[in-house]
């Protein structure tokens, strides 16, 4: 457990933390901007509008590239050997040395540079976007990166802020104007903002030239939901709000267009203040294959050390003809021995460094680029239609980390759910509506073992998205007779009346689109048009809904009402309220919100009604559904008017606005009177318990982490096949009798410290139980239910061991109620405490936090807003897709990234070796073996193609048999392919290898001659030892593949025909430059012997017969999972291999090529809208809560805001 | 012309789509026993005719080595090799009798064998100027040849420890009181005459310091004549070498005996190398040297007796392949 410390290790640093919803207190907490004054604003020196995210530019690029490159170890080592290469201690030539480092830095220079050419022309053409500035009475059109503080501005329709500016006029009518803000946080529904009254009329060139304003507002800062300040005009100060402010990144729709005044700029601004690199994760496997390099390095240190020594002890006078006289070099001065050995160490150091593979970081990359943007992104099997979203791998460092995983984190809404909310059941005035049923219903039903009819639709029920509700009772008018009518109407009311939704396009019922915030919303707002109220237009003061005539059936009427106050939702309310004026006169509060909020704010009376709807809530809750209570008030008028101006004082103060809004809003929100309740269903997204138990085959353990209650957790967990009643389940829960009295008494340590007690005795009781059942290999499995409040003490340093010793023996946990960074701490737990390999899968803002603290973040993209995938490093459309990108992705990237790596190692082990072997042949003296050119290329070109060919193509079973054995995975997870004993195998045969390629052709050639009795010389035989070499390296690779394809062959083949032409060439050209005395004509020579060709049929054979026995015998005896299913399938392999390209060929449908091509351009705007039950600000109230600093979010929303720029005609 | 665009294209596409589809057509070796059984007998059924073939042509080739370092040494000397070696005075001639034990056929070979001599120690390989042998003293450059670069100031063609140390034992052959007629032209690589050591270039300044390492060449003869030297200075691979003297164009008989008259003057005796004088017949590959037929025996048999290993097991205890009670999971729900 060491190592693990309380909340994420990444969060320590202070710097990182992002407020947002709440402001951070600046020095000097002031800024004061005057609008339309550039000379005064010269003064403050604020920032210009022009951003660079570039990383370098051309004169830091060399030094500032390099450095980085040569943060890596193998860099900095083979920097080091290209320097003793250049001094005379070194026995090959440095240029030679030098050609394959310079080329592998070369390579990660230019993509660097790529990248950065790219950022850059992004930023540019950003930079340079025209925008029109007030300049001397008239707009005059200017580059964005020209704007300065103060400026005033005018944005058209359809065009993005160049800067965060305030509104000062709108052609629109009430100085309103419509953005879209999808390049901050992916939410596509237009939000309103609206200019002070007092500024309304600047819109003309000639009025707003006489503008003259003074603002002053805090700090820049990287709040996006937060702005505080005020507009001092005419001597008189305004109150300025979020709502007057347009932040850089966000566009403008329905508006002609707006004037505004520049606040921050550039750098500034809030969206460049919130993108932050996201920390790069690191994979396992490479993290594993660090050790093996060093590993790599002390072989190689004992190497030159054995090497060195003996050369201390062999160099002697009495060898005449080494010239070793009085004045010898110290490196072969047998009086001064020591010297000799030191020396001779840098040598063997220069002559052995192709031990360490240059060229695997190189490769590496190269093949997990392939893999995700070739692989993962195009895989059609993991290609969304209905919403065009294909997968997508925003990093590609973790593709073997899919491999292993052993521990799944989702969460709930949107992931393992549709967060397609439609309007399922209610319940008005004590009475249960809505005949339909739900999945998860059918299901308990089924487990019960009750037969579940289906349910007879009424003919001509309404059924449209979001709207799944079909009671005869209330349809079509018919709530008029029911008993409780006056309730229905209330009812109905407060759905059309009391929400933020936004009315768009023809304003008749079945055209007209609602924008919410939330899904929810929209599902309440269309069933109250479906029940007859049909809201239709929205003002800032006044909402008009065309209602069904109270008496008359098919009568309607417009009623408009006034909209007096919004008391908004957020997570700490968990309600909304509206305050509004029946046409009549009459002031009512309509509010809606969680049952808890709601019952805590009931008048007095009417017990039975809200002890019945109490039931009905549960019964929705236990069937998965999402509830609301709807309640109301009737306000006495004088009442009101004096709550209306602590509202208004509230509202204009400029610190901590927020609590005072929330402490007002308390005062008015009580003494309600409850109407009913709703009742949503969140469908289950396709595929999900089938693709959870496949999942869970594999040996996953899939945990859920929800916001949602107990029941509603737990049912979506039955649902999707996580809990069944086979299991034991230990339910920890703070809902308890003796907690919930020791909370009526309201001490909060004393609260903290029962609940602790209580925990810790619940968790004691089940570690007691759980033995008995996992001991036994035929006992029930394990489950755990656990609420979030429980969880915060589980947490807790002295308990977390207990907690993670049993959940780690549970097949699938549920942690629900837990807010965001309970589900990181939980995730940490397990990747920390337990050093499993974690994934995180999430949609929402909520999730980001737990994205990130996993080892591999997943989020879900083409629904909700862009945050999670933001965050994420791989994002997929649905949830089911995992089963590919894990099964099927993950472990062949894992299963083929292995043999690369251990390939490398094997070659360069078995070529290296032969040059030691060598050593002791040659007096200890460093001399090469092998020709410097074969040195340098051996890694570069003669052996390099063909292992990223492994890399990529190399598939042991195909992707349905990896889903239908998903047990297969478990190889993965357990390493079974990167393990010590894998490498000392691997190293047996590198070392064998080296024997047979150095001791037979010692042997063999040393009476080698050709027919006129010629000898052979030292080049002679290093040549046939390095054919021999490049042979037999490259046709072992063969002997690992899978499968074989032709670009196996053709690169296998390439590289030894590229070895020959290279030395066919080599050998006979001599430049007048570099003359290579050497090994002139020495190939023509070895092949006109015939011992060259008995010889090369007999090395690679010699080497690779043990192989081959080792590979027979491991198959024969020890087989690996896939090899069984291999064989099982071994006769089928091919017809299916022909049936699918069947199947491939008639999918390349016209129509499907080009939905493919569609879906790679940059996403358009998606359909789907945020979640209002979970405001933004959701995660930061958590975390000022447990006083917890909570991981920034890394929304890229500055990229992201150039790449829709771009991708936007002017 | 347009429809073979578009096939192209659509072929095209088609790669592309299966390679990101990663369906491309593969073949899937599966190592099942039959394959296992059958290469094993196919590398055996290769490698053991190979094997007794080279085996059979490395016998074919008649060698005679006779060791004459020490035995050349008289006999008071032999306490102190190193001083009678050095001690010019002192004649070096020595007489060894050679005895033919089997016919052999002209051309026969005669090879000087040195051992534990490392000609391809570091220091020494690189005591070379290629390009002062090619151009001779218009080359100036010849810092490699370090320490046998200058004498008196004067550069050394050719320079370096190799040539310094150039082998200079010489050897003639006497059957029946005639001499036997040695051929010592053509005995270098073609390759290294024509294009290394310089026609032009002729020996200057060679062996007149006060160290002199082994043989003196003739100056003027120039280096690309000089074939000893040339032979010499194609380094050897391992610390014991074979290099080519000169060839007896002559068959020898069976039980014919060949005086061996040579000069001694090759010091080897500091270091305590042995020298051998080798006479050898040639073939098709090379010369005596049963390794490579040894190995290929050795493993075509060891190949054999693996098939037959394999087939045995195969037969006694068959391994169900592709039986799904193998899966480990399989394994375990039967067990429980």
């Amino acid at each position: 457990m060491s190592g693990w410390e309380p909340g994420s290790s990444s969060l320590k640093t202070p710097s990182r933390t992002v407020t947002l919803g709440r402001v951070q207190p600046q020095t000097p907490a002031l800024r004061t901007i005057f609008c339309n004054d550039r000379d005064s604003n010269f003064a403050h020196r604020y920032k210009g509008n022009s951003i660079s995210t570039t990383k370098y530019n051309i004169f830091t690029f060399l030094p500032k590239g390099l450095y980085e490159q040569f943060r890596r170890v193998a860099n900095l080592y083979f920097l080091m050997v290209s320097i003793l290469s250049a001094t005379p201690y070194s026995p090959v030539n440095p240029v030679t040395n030098m050609v394959p480092f310079s080329l592998v830095l070369l390579f990660s220079l230019i993509k660097e540079a790529f990248e950065d050419w790219q950022r850059f022309q992004n930023d540019n053409s950003i930079n340079n976007t025209p925008v029109d500035v007030l300049q001397a009475q008239g707009w005059e059109t200017l580059q964005w990166k020209k704007l300065q503080v103060g400026d005033i501005i005018r944005v058209k329709q359809d065009g993005f802020f160049p800067a965060d500016i305030l509104l000062l006029a709108s052609t629109n009518a009430d100085g309103v104007c419509y953005i879209e803000t999808a390049n901050l946080d992916g939410e596509t529904n237009l939000k309103i903002r609206k200019a002070l009254e007092k500024t309304w009329d600047y819109l003309t060139p000639e009025k707003a030239c006489e503008f003259k304003g003074e603002v002053q507002c805090e700090q820049p800062n990287n709040s996006l939901y937060t702005f505080t300040g005020n507009l001092v005009i005419d001597n008189q100060t305004l109150p300025l709000s979020p709502n007057q402010i347009l932040l850089r990144g966000c566009s403008l729709k329905n508006t002609d267009f707006i004037v505004g005044a520049v606040i921050f700029t550039g750098h500034e601004t809030k969206v460049m203040m919130n993108s932050m690199n996201v920390p790069s994760k690191r994979s396992t496997l490479e993290r594993k294959l660090d050790k093996l390099i060093l590993a790599l390095f002390s072989t190689l240190f004992s190497m030159c050390l054995i090497g060195a020594m003996s050369s201390g002890i062999f160099i002697d006078r009495k060898y005449f003809y080494l010239g070793l006289g009085e004045t010898v070099e110290d490196q072969f001065n047998p009086s001064r021995r020591f010297m000799v050995i030191i020396l001779t160490m840098l040598t063997l150091l220069t002559l052995y460094s192709t031990l360490i593979p240059i060229s695997l970081y190189v490769s590496i990359e190269t093949i997990k680029f392939v893999q995700s943007s070739q692989f993962i992104n195009k895989d059609l099997n993991m290609y969304h239609a209905e919403t065009n979203t294909p997968a997508s791998a925003r990093t590609s460092n973790l593709n073997e980390e899919l491999g292993q995983v052993e521990y799944i984190f989702s969460d709930k809404t949107g992931t393992l759910t549709r967060n397609l909310m439609e309007f399922f059941k209610c319940s008005i005035g004590g009475e249960i509506y809505g005949t339909g049923m739900t999945e998860i219903e059918r299901g308990i039903a089924e487990r019960k073992g009750i037969k579940v009819q289906e349910v007879q639709t009424s003919t001509g029920s309404v059924r449209e998205k979001g709207f799944n509700f079909d009671d005869v009772r209330l349809m079509r008018g018919a709530w008029r007779n029911e008993p409780n009518h006056d309730a229905c109407k209330e009812f109905f009311r407060c759905l059309a009346i009391c929400h933020t939704v936004l009315p768009e396009g023809d304003m008749s019922p079945e055209k007209i689109k609602y924008q919410a915030a939330s899904p929810d919303e929209a599902a309440l707002v269309l069933a109250a048009k479906n029940f007859g109220f049909f809201f239709y237009r929205r003002t800032p003061t006044t909402i008009y809904v065309r209602e069904s005539h109270v008496e008359r059936m098919g009568k309607i009427q417009d009623v408009s009402y006034e909209i007096l106050n919004v008391l908004e939702f957020n997570s700490t309310r968990k309600r909304q309220s509206v305050v509004c004026r029946h046409p009549d006169g009459r002031l009512v509060l309509y509010c809606k919100g969680a049952d808890t909020v709601i019952y805590e704010r009931l008048g007095s009376g009417n017990d039975d009604l809200n002890k019945v709807t109490r039931d009905h809530l549960e019964q929705f809750g236990s069937a998965g559904l999402r509830t609301l209570c709807l309640a109301y008030r009737d306000l006495a008028s004088d009442l009101y008017e004096s709550w209306n101006e602590k509202f208004i004082k509230a509202k204009s103060s400029l610190r901590d606005r927020e609590k005072r809004l929330d402490e007002v809003a308390e005062l008015i929100e009580k003494e309600l009177i409850l109407i009913g309740a709703t009742a949503i269903e969140d469908k289950l997204q396709d595929g999900v318990p089938s693709c959870i138990q496949t999942l869970s085959r594999a040996g996953i353990k899939i945990w859920v982490l929800t916001g949602d209650k107990m029941e509603t957790a737990i049912n979506i967990a039955y649902a999707c096949n996580l809990l069944n009643n086979e299991m034991k389940q230990f339910i920890i829960s703070s809902e308890t009798d003796a907690i919930r009295e020791v909370e009526e008494r309201g001490d909060q340590a004393e609260i903290a410290l029962f609940i602790k007690e209580e925990v810790k005795n619940q968790l004691k009781q089940c570690l007691d139980e759980a033995p008995q059942y996992f001991c036994s290999p035929s006992g029930p499995k394990l489950g755990l239910v656990i609420d979030g409040k429980c969880l915060m003490y589980a947490l807790d340093p002295s308990l977390r061991v207990m907690l993670l010793t049993l959940s780690l023996n549970c097949a699938s946990v549920v942690c629900c109620r837990v807010s965001p960074l309970q589900k990181a701490q939980v995730t940490s737990l397990v990747k920390k405490g337990a050093r499993k390999i974690t994934l995180s899968i999430g949609d929402g803002a909520n999730d980001v936090s737990m994205i990130q603290a996993a080892h591999i973040g997943i989020g879900i993209s083409g629904l909700e807003g862009m945050q999670a995938v933001m965050a994420s490093d791989f994002a997929i459309a649905q949830f089911r897709f995992l089963e590919d990108l894990l099964l099927v992705h993950g472990r062949w990237a894992y299963i083929r990234l292995c043999k690369v790596v251990m390939y490398f190692f094997y070659k360069n082990l078995a070529f290296t070796l032969t040059q030691f072997w060598f050593t002791f042949n040659t007096g200890f003296s460093g001399q090469r073996f092998y020709d410097d050119w074969f040195q340098s290329l051996y890694n570069v070109i003669f052996t390099a193609l063909p292992v990223v060919f492994v890399g990529l193509f190399d598939k042991d079973i195909s992707p349905s048999l990896s889903k239908k054995y998903p047990e297969l995975y478990k190889e993965g997870v357990r390493n079974m392919f990167f393990k010590w004993s894998v490498v000392v195998v691997w190293a047996f045969f590198a070392v064998y290898h080296s024997l047979v390629f150095f001791y037979f052709i010692s042997a063999s050639s040393s009476t080698c001659r050709d027919r006129s009795g010629k000898m052979f010389g030292l080049w002679d035989v290093s040549t046939m030892a390095f054919t021999c070499v490049v042979v037999t390296i490259n046709l072992r690779l063969l002997m690992m593949c899978n499968s074989i394809t032709k670009w196996h062959c053709i690169s296998v083949g390439g590289s030894i025909l590229v070895w020959f032409v290279f030395i066919f060439l080599y050998s006979a050209i001599m430049t007048p430059l570099d003359r290579n005395d050497n090994m002139y004509w020495v190939i023509y020579i070895l092949m006109g012997t015939s011992y060259f060709y008995v010889t090369l049929l007999l090395v690679p054979v010699a080497a690779l017969l043990v192989d081959f026995l080792y590979l027979s015998v491991q198959r024969w005896f020890f087989p690996y999972d896939y090899q069984i299913v291999q064989e099982i399938h071994k006769d089928d392999i091919h017809s299916t291999g022909t049936s699918d390209l069947l199947e491939l060929k008639q999918q390349l449908t016209p129509d499907e090529a080009r939905s493919y091509e569609i879906s790679k351009l940059p996403k358009e705007v998606s359909k789907h809208t945020g979640f209002a039950f979970d405001s933004p600000g959701y995660e930061s109230f958590f975390a000022s809560q447990f006083s917890k600093y909570v991981p920034p979010k890394a929304w890229d929303v500055a990229r992201r805001a150039s790449m829709r720029s771009k991708a936007t005609p002017k | 012309m347009t429809d073979t665009n578009r096939e192209r294209r659509r072929t095209r596409e088609t790669a592309f789509y299966l390679f990101t589809q990663q369906s491309l057509p593969a073949c899937k070796p599966v190592l099942t026993p039959g394959w296992v059984i059958t290469i094993f007998l196919c590398m055996g059924l290769i490698f053991i005719p190979v094997g007794l073939v080279t085996l059979r042509a490395s016998h074919s080739v008649v060698e005679i080595v006779d060791r004459y370092d020490i035995e050349c040494v008289p006999e008071p000397f032999r306490i102190d090799k190193i001083s009678y070696i050095q001690d010019d005075s002192i004649p070096k001639n020595c007489s060894r009798f050679m005895k033919v034990h089997k016919y052999m056929k002209a051309p026969i070979y005669i090879y000087y064998q040195l051992d534990n001599y490392y000609q391809n120690h570091r220091r020494y390989v690189k005591s070379r100027s290629d390009k002062q042998l090619l151009h001779g003293r218009k080359y100036h450059d010849t810092s490699s040849c370090q320490p046998v670069e200058l004498n008196d100031g004067q550069p050394i063609v050719p320079c370096g420890l190799i040539a310094w140390s150039l082998f200079n034992d010489s050897f003639t052959f006497i059957r029946e009181r005639a001499e036997l007629k040695v051929n010592r032209k053509n005995i270098a690589w073609k390759s290294d005459r024509d294009h290394k050591f310089g026609k032009s270039v002729r020996p200057f300044n060679f062996q007149n310091g006060t160290l002199i390492g082994g043989g003196k060449l003739n100056p003027k003869i120039p280096l690309s004549d000089q074939e000893d030297l040339i032979v010499w200075m194609r380094t050897s691979a391992l610390p014991s070498f074979r290099k080519l003297y000169g060839r007896i164009e002559e068959d020898l008989d069976a039980d014919d005996v060949i005086v061996v008259n040579l000069i001694n003057n090759y010091n080897t005796y500091s270091f305590g190398g042995k020298k051998k004088l080798v006479l050898s017949t040639s073939n098709w590959l090379g010369g005596k040297n049963d390794f490579l037929g040894h190995a290929c025996v050795v493993i075509g048999s060891s190949s054999l007796i693996l098939a037959i290993v394999f087939t045995l097991l195969h037969l006694k205890y068959r391994r169900p392949y592709g039986d799904t009670s193998y899966l480990p999971w399989n394994r375990k729900s039967l067990s429980g």
